[in-house]
């Protein structure tokens, strides 16, 4: 298991850094932040002072390898932008989309998961054509259209929810639905899938040959077997929820981080660009490896030095 | 400004609904929460010269010499300044106001204004890009004569003096703040002596702002404006259809309806004293000659792009001036941008134009159907004979004189003939740096201008300006001035708001008398 985690995380080390490097040249290579904060142009004088002050008068390589050594101390630099340290940046709009985040990835769980058990043993019937068909219709209608439906309906309509701004509880209601549509969509489709397969199997037969009551062969042996591939998915989406708060929150004029990163994106505000782009690749790499983990918990071929189960996954 | 017909799809649905349900109760009736399109960075008065900032600036900061909003001739009146007199045809001595309150508490004095004005007349650090290289040259110094009394110095005498130290470029910020926190972050929450002050401000994104009550003037009409960033537009309008925001700005022309329709809403529309236009690079070998650069002036439609666009609100310039608006009227019955593409075939076969290829580039969404008017525009280049190709960019690098055009504004900044010219056009402006504009190439200018800009019989001004106009426009052709759009702000029916005479665009004027909540 030490062995297996140690790989883990060797791996993710690597990644992090191959992701740095390819926002750092990335970052330069589409331009440069001078020409879109001043679109009047600098002279001469100015433009060498303002390099300075950032450090973007030095060669890539110093600028990577001092950013580098900055990262490794702690220090995200100060935005170009606004003249403010990056972290201040994010720590402002991080609650916001913590908010948005949570409340929509617990919606996923509590709305999907029933969703994809239902769909699964009401095959063929009307209630499980019900759910796949919420699941289809979540998964087709993309972000920004769902949004602007939501808000015709709940906000302008019915006047029932606040369309814009992130003042109150009530503000996050339709942002939360918006971004965890398309997640239900897919944790109700694989779920289902596997609920299928697993249901299916010899074990779930010999469970039932042995007398157990329907809801514990249901929860206990199909649901936690189908549960595995299901995992991945999620984790995966969780990262997709950081998407899908980019669109979500410029709908809603939330102030949260996405709005951030896509204001650094326009700008080429390197600092807060590269440690935006750092910090999803951290979630994203967090999350699998907690995947990962979780799979060696749930799978006990893994732990114990399998991983076949894995490379299938 | 983006648009596109998923927004335009989503507010005619939005409005069909609208009309059926009743408008929800505003929040608090002293209270405006206003959405904006586009927001700022920061709040530093001296630095900030875009329209995005003018919106605030207002509220917050006040100037030695103020404009009266009221006159509809520009007249200037006391502000941090209570009498000025004149020492020698280049310095003027301001007397303070005794007893004004800074937003952090301290007394504003002469070295608070020596402070603020010496980062407008003599920027140091090349780091601050600021107003002085936009219109503020010709001033030369500043100085302190006593706690109470300043003398700010021009290289030479200047009738705009007044005008400029009106701007809010050049408003009066707390010295004391600016030491204690540097100034990035005095820059977040700059302490002025507005009748609001900030308390709340996130780049970009929100700004709140309070009613000062230790402001020197009228009090604030309002308790409390919030400024919120709602960059799309079909959020926005529906935000105020729904009740989160009180107030918006830009509401396009075919969006209007929508409001009109709603009880309980009300429109203000103007039509701001501001160019939409194309620069032409004088220097560009393929359109040097200036034949081919008035060819593609006349190929123009104003009048379609009005009405196809603007639906007939936005105004076609006759010259680089503001129909209407103050100290322009003299020139009301100049036009000379008729469209002629008859003229314009001619113009560009007497200049031996051998159909070299035009490149229009364009910040694509940045201005509100810009968009269109560049497409429309390359069309009636081709039809008048031009080779013409559109090109999108995000931004102009280091070297801007491979480009042939591009995409600009020109506001007036102050209410003079000269508001938006030497604003945008003078010595000091990224066009003659760069090298697009080259009045060089034409020995009368010079001279000209320099009637117009130092001269001091208000006539004779004026006759050189009508003179430069005409040599502007038929036979240095620096620009395509396409119109002056037209600006809607919606808001609640109980607010009483209307535009001053004499501000400068897209400022959003709350001062008291200004503003009213029923």
């Amino acid at each position: 298991m030490i062995r297996f985690l140690a790989g883990r995380v060797a791996r993710a080390a690597v990644t992090l850094l191959l992701v740095l490097l390819l926002v750092f040249a990335g970052a330069r290579i589409s331009g440069n932040p001078f020409d879109f904060l001043y679109d009047e142009g600098l002279t001469a004088e100015q433009r060498e002072a303002l390099s300075a002050e950032f450090g973007l008068d030095r060669p890539l390589p110093a600028q990577f390898a001092a950013y580098v050594g900055a990262i490794a101390q702690g220090h995200f630099g100060v935005s170009i932008a606004q003249r403010r340290p990056v972290l201040d940046l994010y720590a402002e709009a991080l609650p916001a989309t913590l908010a948005l985040a949570t409340a929509a990835f617990t919606l996923t769980l509590a709305v999907g998961l029933p969703l994809g058990v239902l769909a699964a043993i009401g095959r063929g019937r009307l209630l499980g054509g019900l759910a796949m068909a919420i699941a289809f219709i979540g998964y087709a209608v993309p972000h920004f259209l769902l949004a602007v439906l939501l808000v015709l309906v709940f906000g302008l309509g019915l006047g029932w929810l606040p369309s814009v701004g992130g003042d109150s509880i009530a503000h996050y209601v339709l942002p939360t639905v918006t971004l965890a549509a398309g997640l239900v969509a897919a944790v109700v489709r694989f779920l289902r899938g596997e609920m299928l397969e697993v249901l299916a199997q010899d074990y779930i037969r010999t469970a039932r040959a042995t007398g157990l009551p329907p809801h514990r062969v249901l929860l206990g042996h199909a649901l936690r077997n189908a549960m595995l591939p299901v995992l991945t998915i999620v984790g995966l989406q969780l990262s997709g929820l950081i998407n899908g708060s980019l669109i979500v929150e410029t709908v809603f004029a939330l102030p949260g981080i996405g709005q951030t990163f896509v204001g650094a994106v326009q700008l080429r505000d390197y600092p807060v660009l590269q440690f935006g782009v750092l910090a999803y690749a951290l979630v994203v790499i967090a999350v699998n490896l907690l995947v990962d983990l979780l799979y060696a918990i749930a799978d006990p071929r893994i732990r114990r030095g399998g991983g076949a189960r894995i490379a299938e996954a | 400004m983006s648009l596109s017909r998923r927004d335009l799809i989503a507010a005619a649905a939005a409005g069909t609904l609208a009309q059926h349900y009743p408008l929800p109760a505003m929040a608090q009736t002293r209270e405006l929460r206003v959405g904006v399109q586009s927001h700022t960075r920061t709040l530093d008065f001296q630095a900030e010269t875009g329209n995005n900032t003018a919106q605030f600036l207002d509220s917050l900061c006040d100037t030695l010499v103020e404009i009266d909003t009221r006159s509809p001739a520009p007249r200037y009146i006391p502000g941090l300044a209570t009498a000025w007199r004149q020492i020698s045809p280049t310095v003027t001595e301001y007397t303070l106001r005794e007893g004004v309150r800074m937003h952090d508490g301290t007394l504003m004095d002469a070295d608070d204004v020596v402070f603020s004005l010496r980062r407008v007349f003599n920027p140091t650090d090349p780091r601050y890009l600021g107003a002085h290289g936009r219109y503020f040259y010709n001033f030369e110094r500043i100085e302190k004569q006593d706690a109470m009394t300043v003398r700010v110095v021009t290289r030479r005498p200047d009738p705009l003096v007044a005008a400029l130290l009106s701007c809010r470029n050049a408003g009066i910020a707390s010295k004391e703040q600016a030491d204690a926190l540097g100034l990035d972050r005095a820059a977040q929450a700059p302490a002025g002596s507005g009748p609001y002050r900030v308390t709340a401000f996130r780049p970009n994104a929100d700004l709140t702002v309070e009613r000062f009550a230790e402001h020197w003037g009228d009090p604030a009409p309002l308790e409390r404006i919030r400024f919120t960033r709602i960059s799309e537009m079909a959020p926005r309008v529906t935000a105020l259809l729904n009740g989160d925001v009180d107030f918006i700005v830009s509401l396009p022309p075919d969006q209007q309806p929508l409001v009109r329709a709603r009880r309980g809403l009300r429109l203000v529309e103007t039509t701001w004293p501001m160019f939409f236009l194309y620069v032409l690079n004088m220097n560009r070998p393929e359109i040097a000659d200036p034949r081919i650069r008035r060819a593609m002036n006349l190929a123009v439609d104003r009048g379609a792009l009005v009405s196809a666009l603007w639906g007939g609100k936005a105004v076609a310039p006759g010259g680089h001036y503001f129909r209407g608006f103050a100290d322009h009227d003299f020139l009301n019955d100049v036009n000379l941008l008729p469209y002629d593409p008859a003229e314009a075939r001619r113009l560009l076969r007497a200049a031996g134009y051998a159909g070299t290829e035009i490149v229009l580039s364009f910040q694509s969404t940045y201005y509100t159907y810009g968009d269109q008017a560049a497409q429309a525009v390359v069309e009636m280049w081709k039809d008048a004979g031009i080779r013409a190709r559109l090109q999108v960019i995000e931004g102009f690098g280091q070297d801007s004189s491979s480009y042939f055009t591009r995409d600009w504004s020109n506001p007036c900044y102050y209410p003079d003939m000269l508001g938006a010219f030497d604003t945008h056009w003078s010595s000091a402006s990224w066009v003659t740096r760069d090298k697009w504009f080259a009045p060089e190439k034409f020995p009368a200018f010079a001279p000209l201008y320099e009637q117009v800009r130092f001269g001091t019989d208000p006539d004779a001004r004026r006759a050189a300006y009508r003179r430069l106009v005409v040599m502007t426009e038929t036979e240095m052709v620096p620009w395509v001035l396409l119109y002056q759009p037209s600006e809607a702000y919606a808001m609640r029916g109980n607010i009483a708001w209307e535009i001053p005479q004499n501000v400068r665009p897209y400022q959003l004027p709350f001062r008291a008398g200004l503003v009213s909540v029923a």
